[in-house]
């Protein structure tokens, strides 16, 4: 931060100009982005569905987030995106950790044939229908655990995690197997602890994308019970799948509630997290 | 994955070649490691991929498994036929146009509010702003639909309408029905992509300008340059080989479109926002006894174009900065 | 580079070879999978002498994929429903079924039954629209119940049989069974509205008073807000879906004699009625509808549930004062959510317009939904014979399991017990029930005890076959407004024209609709010309529709 203020030339009459349209912008761009955010806020807290920009919400009322919460068909996806967000981060993890690994061991034999091995999967596939087959014979369409493994073997993360492992110094490998530790224990006593920044930011890569993932639902998962949040949500909004009749409150209120709800772990994490977050996208493009 | 790298260990030094088995048995348990690895990608990417030759072959339910061979049948419908044809190139056409509009314009939009926030001097507005431009990024594509389809909605009262009708823009009781109209779904397809990635698009950027040289805008100061010098002949060309990086990583992908369009597209619009994925999970999951083989042969063909544009992509990678992608 | 090159055949040529196996094992671990739902029995100690080949089959498990009309969903315990179904069922075939309910998203139903069916995965018995019917019956995925039919039980308490007699094919199969008849929608209008706006709705007879009634909801003040022009004059869920029979009936006013599928003429000649002069009529009188706002443009994408919403909501601007809608049981709902979110007190149904009755005769009834027995392709009957036994025939026993369909489960759907209740107690809208022991009475929705269960998937006004006399359901009375709904219906209906249904219709179903949809879309709500879309629409699909006419009147 320190390098800034050296930047920061002395202020004259001209930059100040400047620096004025600057926050003007910017005060643009984050309305353009809070606004609709906040209008779904409101909108989920407005007893009946309005459709012009409120401040506040008029008669406020919690009963499109009760809903959600009494009505087995919603909070049912709910927990759904958490268990499966969880179970398949961390498996992503261990496979990605494990891969990206062995793939940095350049005296191992066959190192170059198990690293094209994954980067083929990341030029060509299969495709829709016969992933589907797939996953029909494992017996895995129709139930959650779709969203686990399919997510779960990632071979980009995999490859980013490898691009982190290389960062780690070399000698503190070498000083441990000279110690006589075994491939495992290195991985786990040195590896591991070293890269905890790391499995924070591909962890989150992995949770964001299992948590909002939506098309796999859409054409894997055949049983209403099993489907997630994000397409429960979407079918009821878009096609307005939700028995309204017999819901206390009005079919709007309990749409933006559903959004909040949607949103809200990341929401509630990101801000204490954002640096991982970056980290993610920098280890991806940067060091590639 | 360059040569050098197998003949070094990872301390730099030459490898002393010991008899292969020796070597083998001392890295044991590495593939031991390798081997949850190896079944996963074995079963999830590769077994999938003998699913190609339904390509070749009729395949219906109502056959009940059974295959009947029929040659490149399926290619000759989807490139030729005159029912199925023209519906297969509009969804290839829009699948390059969209993706890459996409990819251009949110770059863009990227690099321009990363030098203007790297312009920023207050540290805490700095950190203020990247926090809220952050955010849509993290919502999945079927709340971010979900939010804008009822913004957008046609009614005299959606609040895109409402307020163009309120500032004059439109006449009282006039509406433009954003996502349902041919003109207007690829530029309100291209904002919401703009609303959601921008933001996130900056991090590499701003990671890029962090470690610029702060002694280039001191010498620039000496030569008295203005501030827009300044970004102009500092910062930009800082930018530009990053700016690339992003465009080749991003290109590689361009076949893949499919949630984005799949949560924003309805019947009225097809022309304009069907994409080759959506395409097929129509010609799969919305007709009354499809022929798989022919939408694996729709898959097959993207495939394919997607594996030549990630070999382009490396190729020009290789090319412009010394490395390749994959 | 020839390094490189050699890692990637050796690394293709692992994973093609344990694919390969894997594939095998696992090809054959699913083949002995398909065998698991039905058990054979050795045991014929039945002495029934009927059919002594079918009592070898005992279904144990019995597999039903059904979409939205189940109403006793997971939220409204259909738990309660499949015990007792369970139990009745198993009581009635003598050996235990266990059903699984397979309940799917109604918007979505057409993409997860082709979900289902992709890798071969077929249920037991399905539901489906008559449209998918249709399309479904050239498949050979479906069992012929035609003979079944005939000799079911509940043939002696058949009340229509037409409904099923009429779904035949020409050659005497019958694929499907419709335990009630279509229904179909009538035009409800606000009176509220009619009243702002000074109309007397008993005066609206022709096309041209539709029109003006919707001219005075669109440009008028009917909600009352103060602002002239901010309602429109009607909604519907869609300008016609074109995958749902019989298309016209949301928009039925606008469509008048117009039909945009393939039918046949008085001659029995099949033609498509999507290319004619009437078809163009229709379109350019929802464009000029459209033009003129009296339409809500959401019409184009809008699900039913959606319209349905925006007809009642409690914020009414934006609202359409005429929604035409299902009949009956929808009656007394649509008016129970006016009330509730109190915008109105009551709704009108509009008799068919005087050019609906010159050219159809009346609204049309639409062809039923129908279930299915999926067909194992085995050869042998005895599996879906079992089927069509257990789950089909016993769906009309008049009395135990028709009474779960009709209404639910007992003592969680409805009762006999003398019980008093109340809703919405504590408010301007609070009712008590009250009711004598042995009376059947509907108890409140399990999801909502502020609200009074209304039925399950049958509704009792339709039914092909009544309850038994003896059964307790058989007092129950159908509400005012559902029963007047229903009458008012039956007055002013006529069947739908029976769907086509060759194996190239099936085959182009979804681009032809595509085609259809793109028409609708550019002539209704882009302006666009109506010949040049139709021509467009000749161009793409106009040699595939000659072929299916062909087909069909080659049959």
């Amino acid at each position: 931060m320190a390098k800034e203020k050296i930047v920061a030339p002395p202020k004259k009459k001209k930059v100040r100009a400047f620096d004025v349209i600057n926050y003007i912008i910017f005060v643009i761009i984050g309305l353009m982005i809070i606004i609709p955010m906040w209008k779904v806020l409101v909108d989920s807290l407005n007893r009946y569905g309005v459709y012009q920009f409120r401040l506040w919400p008029h008669d406020p009322t919690l009963e499109g987030y009760l809903t959600i919460i009494k009505t087995s068909r919603l909070i049912r996806p709910f927990f759904i995106s958490l268990i499966t967000t969880i179970l398949g981060t961390f498996f992503g993890l261990l496979l990605s950790t494990l891969g990206g690994y062995v793939l940095i061991q350049f005296d191992m034999p066959g190192r170059n044939v198990f690293a094209y091995y994954l980067l083929f999967t990341m030029i060509f596939s299969g495709g829709m229908i016969p992933e589907y087959l797939v996953m029909k014979q494992l017996g895995l369409v129709g139930t959650w655990w779709i969203l686990v493994v399919k997510h779960g073997i990632n071979v980009y993360n995999l490859v980013l995690m490898r691009n982190f492992f290389e960062g780690v110094p070399a000698s503190l490998y070498e000083a441990a197997r000279i110690d006589g530790c075994s491939p495992m224990g290195i991985f786990f006593r040195i590896v591991l602890p070293l890269s905890k920044a790391a499995l924070a930011s591909i962890g989150l890569m992995f949770a964001v994308s299992i948590w909002n993932d939506y098309s796999t639902v859409q054409i894997y998962i055949n049983k209403s019970e099993n489907v997630n949040f994000q397409y429960k949500l979407r079918t009821m909004i878009m096609d307005g799948d939700t028995p309204v009749t017999q819901y206390n409150v009005s079919q709007t209120t309990l749409f933006n509630a559903g959004i909040i709800a949607a949103i809200l772990p990341f929401m509630l994490l990101y801000p204490f997290l954002q640096k991982y977050f970056v980290k993610g996208v920098n280890i991806g493009a940067v060091k590639e | 994955m360059s040569k050098k790298e197998i003949r070094f260990t990872s301390t730099g030094d030459p490898v002393r070649q010991k008899p292969l088995s020796l070597r083998i048995w001392q890295n044991r348990g590495f593939y031991f490691m390798f081997l949850p690895v190896f079944a996963f990608v074995l079963i999830m990417y590769y077994w999938p991929m003998l699913g190609i030759r339904f390509s070749f072959f009729e395949y219906k339910a109502s056959g009940r498994g059974a295959m009947t061979w029929v040659g490149l049948q399926h290619f000759q419908t989807m490139f030729l036929n005159p029912i199925k044809a023209p519906a297969f190139w509009t969804a290839f056409k829009n699948t390059i146009e969209l993706s890459v509009v996409k990819l251009l314009i949110t770059t863009f939009a990227s690099v321009i509010v990363s030098i203007f926030l790297n312009e920023m001097q207050n540290i805490h507005a700095k950190k203020a702003l990247q926090t809220v431009i952050y955010l849509p990024h993290f919502m999945s594509w079927a709340v971010v639909a979900s939010i804008f389809s009822l913004f957008l909605s046609p009614s005299s009262t959606g609040l895109v309408n409402g307020i163009l009708q309120s500032t004059g823009v439109l006449k009282h009781g006039e509406y433009v029905y954003f996502l349902a109209s041919s003109v207007w779904w690829k530029p309100i397809y291209y904002l919401i992509n703009i609303w959601k990635e921008t933001g996130w698009g900056t991090i590499i950027f701003l990671a890029t300008l962090s470690g610029i040289n702060p002694e280039l805008y001191e010498a620039a100061d000496i030569d008295g340059a203005s501030r827009g010098q300044k970004i102009w002949y500092v910062t930009v060309p800082a930018l530009a080989n990053t700016i690339i990086t992003v465009l080749i990583l991003n290109l590689a992908k361009v076949m893949n479109l499919f949630e984005s369009v799949f949560v924003l597209y309805n019947t009225a619009v097809y022309d304009v926002s069907d994409v080759i994925s959506t395409y097929i999970y129509r010609q799969t999951f919305a007709t009354m006894n499809p022929d798989y083989g022919f939408s694996t042969a729709v898959g097959l063909f993207k495939s394919l174009v997607g594996c030549v544009l990630v070999l382009v992509c490396n190729w020009a990678s290789k090319k412009t900065r010394g490395r390749g992608i994959i | 580079m020839k390094k490189k090159v050699l890692s990637v055949v050796l690394a293709s040529a692992m994973a093609l070879s344990l694919a390969a196996c894997a594939n095998t094992t696992t090809d054959n671990g699913a083949a002995t999978d398909n065998g698991t739902s039905t058990t054979e029995t050795t045991n014929t100690t039945d002495n029934t002498a009927a059919a002594e080949e079918e009592e070898a089959y005992q279904l144990s498990t019995l597999r039903m994929v059904v979409d939205g009309t189940l109403t006793a969903n997971e939220d409204n315990r259909q738990d309660a429903f499949e015990e007792q179904w369970e139990k009745a069922v198993s009581e009635k075939m003598g050996y235990a079924v266990d059903l699984v309910i397979d309940q799917q998203d109604h918007s979505g139903y057409k993409d997860a039954v082709g979900r289902i069916l992709l890798g071969g995965d077929l249920p037991d018995v399905m539901i489906m629209s008559a449209d998918m019917y249709k399309q479904y019956q050239t498949t050979g995925l479906l069992w012929n119940m035609a003979d079944a039919y005939e000799n079911a039980e509940f043939q002696s308490r058949m009340d229509m049989p037409l409904i099923n007699q009429n779904m035949k094919t020409a050659d005497g199969a019958l694929y499907g069974f419709a335990p009630y008849y279509g229904n179909g929608c009538v035009t409800y209008v606000k009176q509220s509205w009619a009243d702002a706006v000074g109309i007397d709705l008993s005066t609206i007879k022709t096309y041209d008073d539709y029109i003006n009634l919707l001219t005075a909801f669109a440009t008028g003040d009917p909600d009352g807000n103060g602002v002239d022009g901010d309602t429109y004059g009607v909604i519907a869920a869609g300008f016609g879906k074109m995958d749902e029979a019989p298309y016209i009936n949301y928009m039925s006013e606008f469509y008048q004699g117009a039909y945009p599928a393939i039918l046949q003429d008085e001659n029995g000649v099949w033609y498509d009625g999507f290319q004619t002069q009437e078809m163009k009529d229709a379109l350019l009188r929802m464009q000029d509808a459209y033009n003129k706002k009296l339409i809500d443009p959401e019409t184009l994408t809008a699900s039913t549930k959606i319209a349905r919403e925006k007809f009642f909501s409690n914020d009414q601007t934006g609202s359409s004062g005429a929604f035409t809608y299902w009949a009956g049981t929808w009656y007394q709902t649509l008016t129970d959510n006016l009330i509730k979110n109190e915008v109105d007190t009551d709704l009108v149904m509009l008799a068919p317009i005087k050019e609906t009755v010159d050219t159809w005769g009346g609204y049309l009834n639409r062809e039923a939904p129908v279930w299915v027995i999926l067909d194992d392709g085995d050869g042998n009957d005895a599996r879906e014979n079992a089927i069509f036994k257990a789950f089909i025939e016993t769906m009309l026993d008049g009395g135990t399991v028709q009474t779960l369909w009709t209404y639910g489960a007992e003592d969680v759907h409805w009762s006999t017990k003398a019980e008093e209740f109340v809703l919405n107690a504590g408010t301007d809208k609070e009712k008590a029930y009250s009711y004598a022991e042995g009376e059947f009475h509907l108890k409140q929705a399990p999801n909502d005890p502020n609200s009074l269960w209304k039925k399950n998937l049958i509704d009792p006004a339709l039914v092909v076959a009544h309850l038994n006399d003896d059964t307790p359901a058989a007092a129950a009375k159908g509400t005012d407004l559902a029963t007047q709904g229903n009458k008012f219906f039956t007055a002013n209906c006529v069947d739908a024209p029976a769907g086509a249904s060759c194996q190239t219709l099936t085959d182009y179903a979804a681009d032809i609709a595509d085609a259809k949809n793109a028409v609708i879309a550019s002539v209704v709500t882009q302006n666009g010309d109506v010949d040049a879309a139709m021509e467009g629409y000749k161009t793409a699909v106009g040699a595939i529709i000659d072929q299916a006419l062909a087909e069909l009147n080659a049959q």
